[in-house]
């Protein structure tokens, strides 16, 4: 956070030393706080994905490394239930605006992701149970696309990186199916990048 | 002669035997080896009849093919070299010519190996896929065998599936549609022009039905595409088989129209690495690709001329036949078909003795698929036609390629032979006399 504040600030004092006008579009802290701001307002526009955690300056990354401390106020917590493909059943706590296949990473839940969020792969498919899946946005066509290619598909299904959890999700549970489309028959499951 | 120098090599050293009988088995192997080509004293070949079964390809098709089977022979599917990339560019390409005759998106469209396959993925596929929640499919009594067969298969994969019946004229009753549609019902299919008889069905009045009760419709255009013009919007189609070799094109490729908005799900009939959109694993035969683009592209142009000319040539046809010789009856809707396709019973005669006849016209009594059973047509069967009428039942096919020749000679050697065959007929004759045929108690011997 107070890293964030100083890089902040100090390419402020770089423009105004410089005296060039800020072209906010293009740096990403400016596209991470606009889809911060998004979420708030819940609005669609520019649904930025941080495609490099380090880079990733989100009070939630801070926050759930900690788990839910007592000074969280409660309407920030959303309970996440991911079934892995043993069967077993493992609850997350998760902040609102997390985004479930990143979620996963961060508890070792052996969630694929490929592309990285990128909608270029469908690694991160998951079954999401019948109470929530229709409480989550229609997917983008290009999120259709890239399920098409999805081995085992159901109606359920949903790409993990496009599920950005909400308050409205709470309890959702997420089961991983038995393959992705990256074929390993003997088990292997690629590590997160 | 060179026949004769080949057959006695092929059968070695036939030393020790009388000439004679070298000459007896020459001959017989020699008359093995030429009965599936022309006949010895180069007798011309049947005048072809029977554009249902399918077509010849149109050269301008082979011409676009022929690069991609010698000299461009990349997988469209590599991704790292230019024999790749030339390659996929000829299938998109290909694949943007078979989207613009039925006006879809290229990417709703997924190469298969023909009609059959694309019926089959269509109708097992998304009744798969939905079977948790629907467990209902409706169909026609008069599709083609790969539709009922896969609705069979589902049949015994515990799904429910009900074969609507059709009116005399072929056509189905869009108020039974109606009330058959379920809560349950996934997917209806009804095929757009029947290979048999040649009736269109009401499809656009088919989509909006199921449209709007949240059903996907499936209809197999096989005969249909590139004959009559497609509007998958308008028509409100969600899924549709395209073959190959019915308009034109090789025969080993086909495709099939999925609908991405709203997006049409579908259990994958053959898995693999994802191709064609994981729908339908597996390489792309590029040469087969290409030859059916280049055939729809061909067949959109030729549409309209096509259309006006097999019209012209199906009138002259059924205007002359049914002039000349009487109880003739033509199975199903008389305005409501597409013109290429006749299908003529013939009262007092026996279809298959017709053909026989008829041997320097290439026809056929009933699909090709059908052909090999002793069974009447299935399809008559199910417009009501009468069993006797049913087996003395032809079906004329007229295409691009058929000329006024041909269709003068087919009318008159077809008159000419019913007369002939009528006169030899006890039951014409009991007719001539007046006698009720229903009437008649048949005794055994």
């Amino acid at each position: 956070m107070a890293v964030s504040a100083g890089v902040r600030s100090s390419v402020g004092l770089t423009l105004r030393l410089s005296r060039v006008i800020p072209d906010c579009s293009t740096c990403p802290f400016n596209r991470l706080n606009s889809y911060l701001n998004g979420i708030a307002s819940s609005s669609n526009v520019d649904r930025f994905r941080t495609s490099n955690r380090h880079l990733q300056t989100s009070k939630g990354l801070y926050h759930s490394e900690a788990g839910a401390s007592a000074e969280d106020p409660q309407e920030e917590v959303v309970n996440v239930v991911y079934i892995d493909r043993s069967g077993q059943r493992i609850p997350v706590k998760a902040k609102v605006g997390d985004n479930a296949m990143y979620l996963a990473h961060r508890h070792n839940i052996e969630l694929e992701g490929a592309c990285e969020a990128s909608l270029a792969c469908s690694t991160c498919h998951v079954y999401v149970n019948r109470d929530h899946v229709d409480k989550l946005p229609e997917p983008d066509e290009r999120e259709d696309d890239m399920l098409d290619m999805a081995p085992a598909l159901q109606e359920n299904s949903r790409l993990g990186c496009q599920i950005i959890l909400t308050q409205e999700l709470e309890g959702i549970e997420l089961t991983l199916p038995k393959v992705t489309r990256n074929f390993y028959v003997d088990g292997h499951v690629p590590k997160p990048h | 002669m060179m026949r004769k120098t080949v057959t006695t090599k092929l059968l070695g050293s036939m030393r020790g035997f009388p000439s004679h009988r070298v000459n007896y088995a020459v001959n017989a192997v020699a008359r093995e080896l030429i009965k599936s080509r022309e006949l010895e004293n180069d007798e011309l070949r049947p005048l072809y009849m029977d554009f249902q079964a399918t077509t010849p390809m149109d050269p301008r098709v082979l011409d676009a093919m022929l690069p991609y089977q010698v000299n461009y022979y990349g997988n469209p599917h590599s991704r790292t070299h230019a024999y790749g990339w030339e390659s996929e560019s000829a299938m998109e390409k290909a694949r943007k010519q078979v989207a613009d005759l039925i006006a879809a998106d290229p990417r709703e469209i997924v190469f298969t190996s023909g009609a059959t396959e694309s019926n089959n993925m269509s109708i097992k596929g998304v009744a798969r896929f939905y079977k948790s929640k629907k467990k209902h499919v409706i169909t026609t009594q008069t599709e083609h065998k790969c539709v009922l067969d896969s609705c069979r298969v589902l049949e015994a994969e515990g799904f429910d599936i009900t074969y609507l019946p059709v009116k005399t004229n072929g056509l189905v009753d869009l108020q039974l549609l109606e009330e058959t549609i379920r809560q349950d019902t996934s997917l209806v299919s009804v095929m757009t022009v029947n290979n048999e008889i040649g009736v269109r069905q009401p499809v656009e009045d088919i989509g909006r039905i199921c449209r709007s009760r949240n059903v996907f419709f499936h209809t197999d255009a096989a005969q249909a595409v590139g004959k009559i013009p497609i509007n998958v919007s308008d028509w409100k189609v969600d899924l549709m088989s395209i073959s190959g070799h019915k308009i034109y094109g090789p025969k080993g490729v086909g495709a099939l129209y999925v609908r991405r908005r709203p997006r049409v799900r579908m259990e994958p009939l053959q898995n693999g690495g994802g191709q064609e959109r994981g729908l339908r694993s597996g390489t792309v035969p590029t040469p087969l690709a290409v030859g059916l683009g280049a055939a729809c592209d061909i067949a959109q142009q030729e549409l309209e001329y096509d259309h006006s000319r097999v019209s012209m040539l199906a009138n002259r046809l059924v205007r002359k036949i049914m002039s000349e010789i009487p109880d003739v009856v033509m199975n199903g809707d008389p305005e409501q078909r597409y013109p290429g396709c006749i299908n003529l019973s013939f009262a007092y005669v026996e279809g298959e003795s017709l053909l026989m006849a008829l041997k320097d016209v290439a026809l056929s009594s009933g699909s090709a698929c059908t052909s090999a059973s002793l069974e009447p047509s299935y399809v008559l069967r199910a417009i009501g036609t009468d069993e006797d009428l049913a087996h003395s039942s032809i079906r004329f096919g007229i295409g691009r390629f058929s000329t006024e020749a041909e269709v003068d000679y087919t009318a008159d050697k077809c008159i000419q032979q019913v007369k002939r065959l009528r006169e030899m007929s006890p039951l014409w004759e009991m007719v001539q006399e007046g006698i009720d045929l229903k009437s008649i108690k048949w005794t055994q011997h």
